[in-house]
């Protein structure tokens, strides 16, 4: 009984890294599926908002919403020129030309952000609601934070906005047929330029969104604070199938609660805790092994 | 217990085929060493008879000879001359155009302008002048060079007599002396290659002998295809899911014969080839290829990549051929299994490597003059024309020293002319290689003037199989795809 | 005699072969071991002019740190330039190199040699799984999958044994002799102008050709009898292989290590060889050469001397991303393509010069 309590305690506890790795892989998966790219400078640019938000809610005193607000909107400009002023200029940039860019401007923003915030670790926001919630149950406690349910309705609502739009607007269906073939796009009169450059920006926000909930429920702010989350939301697009834009969520669930949910099991024998991640790992490249598009993928096949 | 045995049966063939192929390595290479050593040792004869020629001119010369090389050459120093002063002038004349163009900004009076043209001008008598100066030198150098000479005692017609038969004599035994060290070359050659070729021929039949014990062994059930029939399908089956691509098909292909494969789009033409080549594992039926040992194959039993050993090449309805590198690397591609070097040694690049990379590139080099594209050798395969890319892909099934060619759709893209040429060039094939060809082609004109046998399917169905006047007539052929005798008319 | 009779008669013999200086040395660069050797023996000079005091200790650290980085790219070329594959696991096989480095010549105390065997064999056999795995996953699948395996493996050697021990050249012993830091250096110059010579060679050979048209398409491959598990399998085993090697000489060029040393090992590294792999050339191996020195060595030799970046050292950082960022922009193909459209440049200049000069002839 008592096991079982710990068990949902680990799960109550792991519930805002479950929303954040969620965002984040939104965030991972629209740029992946519009401009056929992994983002790895995703982290970076969380880190840069985060510390922007941090800065204006601590050192200026801006009431911590508007902050998160602004924070938002550089994540947004910054999506923007990435896709702008970078993808766009370049000549010709293969896919795997595209990864070595974002992977540049990963260096270009570890190198700045200490250089226009200085070096020390920035004070850091305050939880979105201080306090947790107890429910007595199984003859304990089940503590849930309130941070997490603040974050955990923010996310659906992201999110759910995120998939109304994708599905039922005219830009979601010029996301859909963009994700499919770029050139096919064109071809038929979507505006992949606006497409791609609104996928960045959007993709910006969520990474910025996904660091600052992230940052405000305890998680010290440094520069690559968020590269955990982002080799796990990559797992989870791989996990889930980049094939759609549901799987890799779902994958973004099942990822983090798989890893606390073994770590839980250290009551047995606290091996379960420390390698956690890697059983986790391992069970991943067993799954992908046995569906090799992932688990929610459609399987692509070439007509010879 | 079996599978080991079967293990052991594949190691027997591939020694089999490893010794073959090297076999006929040290044959075709004997042919191109040879001809080089006969190469060496004309060069080095007409080398020395050319300098004897030499010697011997230099030694019996009249002034009126010389006079002539004087000429010969000094129009060549002239000229070279010229081309410098020439480079000269033209320096001067850009600056004063440039000056002139200055000027005429300016719009000064055309006295400066007439003062340039003037400087122009003098320059380039100048220059006339120093080229006459330069013809005279050399004319007084010569005058006195020829002087010098014909003051020095002329060798008389004894000593030139003398002279010449040293020099023919001395070209006699040169020209003896090379043969005989090029014999001596090409029997030391010749000898050590057949021993090489005997003594790989020895481990050859030694596996062969080994390789039959084994097969009377397992004692294979071995179908019986009949005389003259090279490939059949029996049953033959495709599924993919719920689609039943291929559904029963039973078929002969005869040795030697093009056989055409005819039917609306979705018949599922393109499976039936992907089945044979083991693209795709068929989901039931047989496919029974009889090779060019005359043994009979079971084609289910082979992996997509051995195929080609039977001697089955395709080519491809989007074309596939390898955009990255040059024309002669993709036929030297289709030629990869007849290479027998491991990777060890393509790492060091030994000269076993350098031997196989010769023949197999002469062999290239003669298929892709058959096929009349030497012309794209070298040039990268990315951007030459469709029409060129459909040809390397043919050249590639050729390379491979083809048994049976499947071609997916030969004429797809091409115009009338270019389709007759298709037809002409797969009789060609036919003959010059001896092989089978099986194709598919929604070009009516093309499969009736080429196959001999043609067997028309829909929906993965047998409609009828024959000759192409039999197709034409048969109604439910007509009814499913050729349209009624009304309609073909118009 | 008369020379000009001579040389008139000579003039209508045949053309002989080039000699002299000039055909020499296209000779000589047009083989790959001439070009790599010549390179090598570069390399060694440095380190002669090191010992002799002309070239300070820093320089030399980062040309080894550059060397070893370049053996693990040239793998990474063969497996992305010419195979087609994408491994983000290059972290991970370094590490395995030089942890097994570590314990084998600290923990289970054995000499140099079988060390280096069993780093070597270790990383054949990852190779192996992921030339296998890589059968069923395809793309950037693949690419995350190594990702994760070199999570793993990074975590697993982390933990096997707590490393925050240090030699100090004390085991690194071939055959009983001590060997120093420029002893090792020179044999990763040895080791790297082998792996040069071996994989140009591969390139250029049947095996190089097989590998290229099993990227540009996996069904003529089959069809043209190129089994996809094979190439597949050597073009993993070998990169893996190169980079379990680098890592091996990692360790043993700089065995200090400690805590810290794991936190290099992370996806960064993979990222910084791919990127040296890309702005290099992808199919060029002096580009990639080049990549390796750009990401690794740059800053060290050329930024540090700047007295604006010595004084702010987040800049150097942001120089070289800003780096790698304009020359995948408009130089996709890399330094390669950089150099072949700088000779095209080179050429349209001469031209211009020339009509500038001697004018148009009529």
């Amino acid at each position: 009984m008592a096991q079982l309590l710990s068990l949902l305690n680990t799960i109550t506890g792991s519930l805002l890294t479950i929303c954040v790795t969620m965002v984040a892989t939104m965030g991972i998966t629209l740029i992946f599926r519009t401009s056929n790219t992994t983002n790895f400078a995703q982290g970076a640019i969380a880190a840069a908002g985060t510390y922007v938000v941090a800065y204006l809610a601590m050192q200026y005193s801006v009431h911590y919403i508007l902050a998160i607000l602004i924070g938002l909107v550089f994540g947004i400009a910054f999506g923007l020129f990435i896709d702008i002023m970078i993808f766009r200029r370049g000549k010709n940039i293969n896919i795997v030309g595209k990864q070595i860019i974002t992977m540049g401007l990963v260096s270009i923003i570890f190198g700045a952000v200490p250089l226009i915030f200085g070096a020390q670790i920035p004070p850091q926001i305050p939880a979105f609601i201080d306090g947790n919630f107890s429910i007595s149950m199984l003859g304990g406690e089940l503590s849930i934070t309130k941070h997490s349910v603040v974050c955990i309705a923010i996310t659906a609502a992201v999110l759910t906005v995120l998939f109304v739009l994708l599905f039922k607007s005219k830009w979601g269906l010029g996301v859909r047929v963009t994700a499919s073939s770029e050139y096919t796009a064109g071809i038929v009169g979507v505006n992949t330029y606006v497409i791609t450059a609104t996928s960045w920006a959007i993709a910006a926000a969520l990474a910025v969104l996904a660091a600052v909930m992230l940052n405000a429920g305890n998680a010290s702010l440094t520069p690559s604070f968020m590269t955990k989350i982002q080799v796990s939301s990559f797992l989870a697009g791989i996990l889930g199938g980049f094939s759609t834009f549901l799987g890799p969520i779902l994958g973004a669930i099942i990822i983090p609660l798989a890893i606390s949910v073994v770590g839980w099991l250290g009551f047995i024998n606290p091996f379960f805790q420390s390698w956690a991640e890697v059983i986790v790992y391992i069970l991943l490249l067993i799954a992908i092994l046995i569906k090799p598009q992932g688990l929610f993928g459609k399987v692509v096949a070439k007509k010879v | 217990m079996a599978y080991l045995l079967g293990k052991y049966v594949d190691f027997l063939t591939q020694r089999v085929t490893f010794y073959k192929s090297r076999t006929s390595l040290y044959a075709d290479f004997e042919v191109e060493h040879l001809k080089d050593i006969d190469d060496a040792a004309n060069r080095k004869i007409e080398l020395r008879i050319a300098k004897n020629a030499r010697l011997y001119a230099t030694a019996d010369y009249e002034a009126s000879d010389k006079k002539e090389v004087f000429e010969g050459t000094s129009k060549l120093e002239i000229a070279a001359y010229q081309k410098k002063l020439r480079m000269r002038y033209r320096i001067e004349r850009e600056k004063a155009r440039r000056a002139i163009a200055k000027l005429a900004e300016e719009d000064k009076s055309g006295e400066q302008i007439k003062l340039i043209d003037q400087n122009l001008a003098s320059f380039e008598a100048s220059l006339a002048e120093e080229l006459e100066a330069y013809k005279a030198k050399r004319h007084i150098a010569f005058e006195k060079s020829l002087e010098r000479d014909l003051s020095k005692a002329k060798p008389t017609a004894q000593e030139l007599e003398a002279l010449k038969s040293r020099l023919t004599a001395d070209n006699e035994t040169y020209t003896a002396a090379v043969n005989a060290k090029r014999e001596a070359k090409r029997a030391k050659f010749v000898r050590s290659n057949k021993a090489r070729i005997a003594k790989l021929e020895g481990k050859l039949n030694n596996f062969q002998a080994k390789l039959k014990v084994q097969l009377e062994r397992i004692q294979q059930d071995s179908y019986a295809l009949p005389e003259g029939v090279i490939l059949r399908a029996e049953n033959l089956c495709m599924f993919f899911g719920g689609v039943k691509a291929v559904n029963d098909l039973t078929f002969d292909v005869k040795q030697g014969e093009i056989f055409g494969l005819i039917g609306p789009n979705g018949a599922g033409k393109t499976t039936v080839f992907n089945c044979i080549t083991q693209f795709n594992k068929p989901t039931s039926g047989h496919l029974y290829l009889r090779n060019r040992l005359d043994e009979v194959v079971n084609l289910n039993k082979l992996a997509v990549h051995n195929v080609i050993l039977q001697g089955i090449v395709r080519t491809f309805q989007n074309l596939e051929v390898v955009k990255e590198v040059s024309v002669l690397d993709n036929l030297l591609i289709a030629a990869h299994r007849q290479y027998q070097s491991n990777f060890f040694i393509h790492m060091l690049h030994l000269p076993i490597l350098r031997l196989e990379e010769k023949v197999i590139r002469a062999r290239a080099d003669k298929v892709l003059a058959f096929m009349g594209l030497s012309l794209y050798r070298d040039w990268y395969a990315w951007g030459l024309p469709y029409g060129v890319l459909k040809k390397i892909e043919i050249a590639r099934t050729l390379m491979a020293d083809p048994h049976l060619i499947i071609l997916d759709e030969p004429a797809a893209g091409l115009n009338d002319s270019e389709t007759v040429e298709l037809a002409n060039l797969i009789r060609r094939i036919r003959d010059e290689y001896k092989c089978t060809i099986l194709l598919v082609e929604h070009d009516m004109g093309l499969v009736m003037d080429v196959c001999d046998n043609i067997l028309a399917i829909s929906f993965g169905k047998k409609l009828a199989q024959g000759s192409a006047k039999e197709i034409q007539s048969n109604k439910d052929v007509q009814a499913a795809y050729l349209g009624a005798p009304e309609e073909v008319e118009r | 005699m008369n020379n000009r009779f001579k040389n008139e008669y000579l003039a209508h013999t045949s053309p002989r072969p080039e000699s002299g200086w000039k055909a020499h040395a296209k000779r000589i660069m047009s083989n790959p071991l001439g070009q790599f050797g010549l390179l090598g023996l570069l390399l060694a000079i440095t380190q002669l002019l090191n010992i002799a005091g002309i070239v300070p200790r820093s320089i030399m650290t980062t040309i080894a740190f550059v060397s070893i980085y370049s053996i693990a790219a040239i793998g990474f070329c063969l497996l992305l330039g010419y195979s087609g594959l994408a491994s983000l696991g290059t972290a991970g096989f370094m590490g395995l190199g030089i942890y097994l480095c570590h314990y084998g010549l600290q923990e289970w105390q054995i000499s140099i040699l079988p060390a280096f065997l069993i780093a070597g064999i270790a990383s054949i056999v990852i190779g192996f799984v992921v030339g296998f795995v890589s059968l069923r996953i395809e793309g950037i699948y693949l690419a995350i999958m190594t990702l994760a395996l070199s999570e793993i493996i990074v975590k697993l050697l982390k933990t096997i044994k707590g490393s925050t021990l240090i030699i100090r050249g004390v085991n690194l012993n071939f055959f009983g002799i001590p060997l120093s830091n420029n002893a090792v250096y020179f044999t990763i110059i040895v080791v790297l102008v082998m792996l040069l010579v071996g994989t140009a060679n591969l390139i250029n050979s049947p095996t190089g050709r097989a590998m290229v048209a099993m990227k540009s398409s996996v069904a003529a491959a089959q069809a043209m009898g190129i089994s996809l598990l094979k190439y597949r399998l050597l073009a993993f085993i070998i990169s893996t292989l190169f980079a379990g090697i680098a890592g091996f000489f990692y360790h043993a060029y700089l065995p200090g290590i400690s805590p810290t040393t794991a936190t290099i090992l992370t996806l960064s590294m993979s990222l910084n060889i791919l990127g040296a792999v890309i702005i290099g050339g992808a199919k060029s191996l002096w580009g990639t050469l080049v990549g390796t020195f750009v990401i690794y060595g740059f800053q060290s030799i050329f930024l540090q001397n700047i007295a604006f970046f010595n004084e702010n050292p987040a800049f150097m950082m942001m120089v070289t991303g800003v780096l790698i960022i304009l020359v995948v922009m408009f130089y996709p193909g890399g330094f390669a393509q950089m150099l072949f459209t700088f000779r095209l440049w080179l050429k349209k200049m001469t031209k211009k010069w020339r009509i500038y000069r001697y004018g148009i002839e009529e």
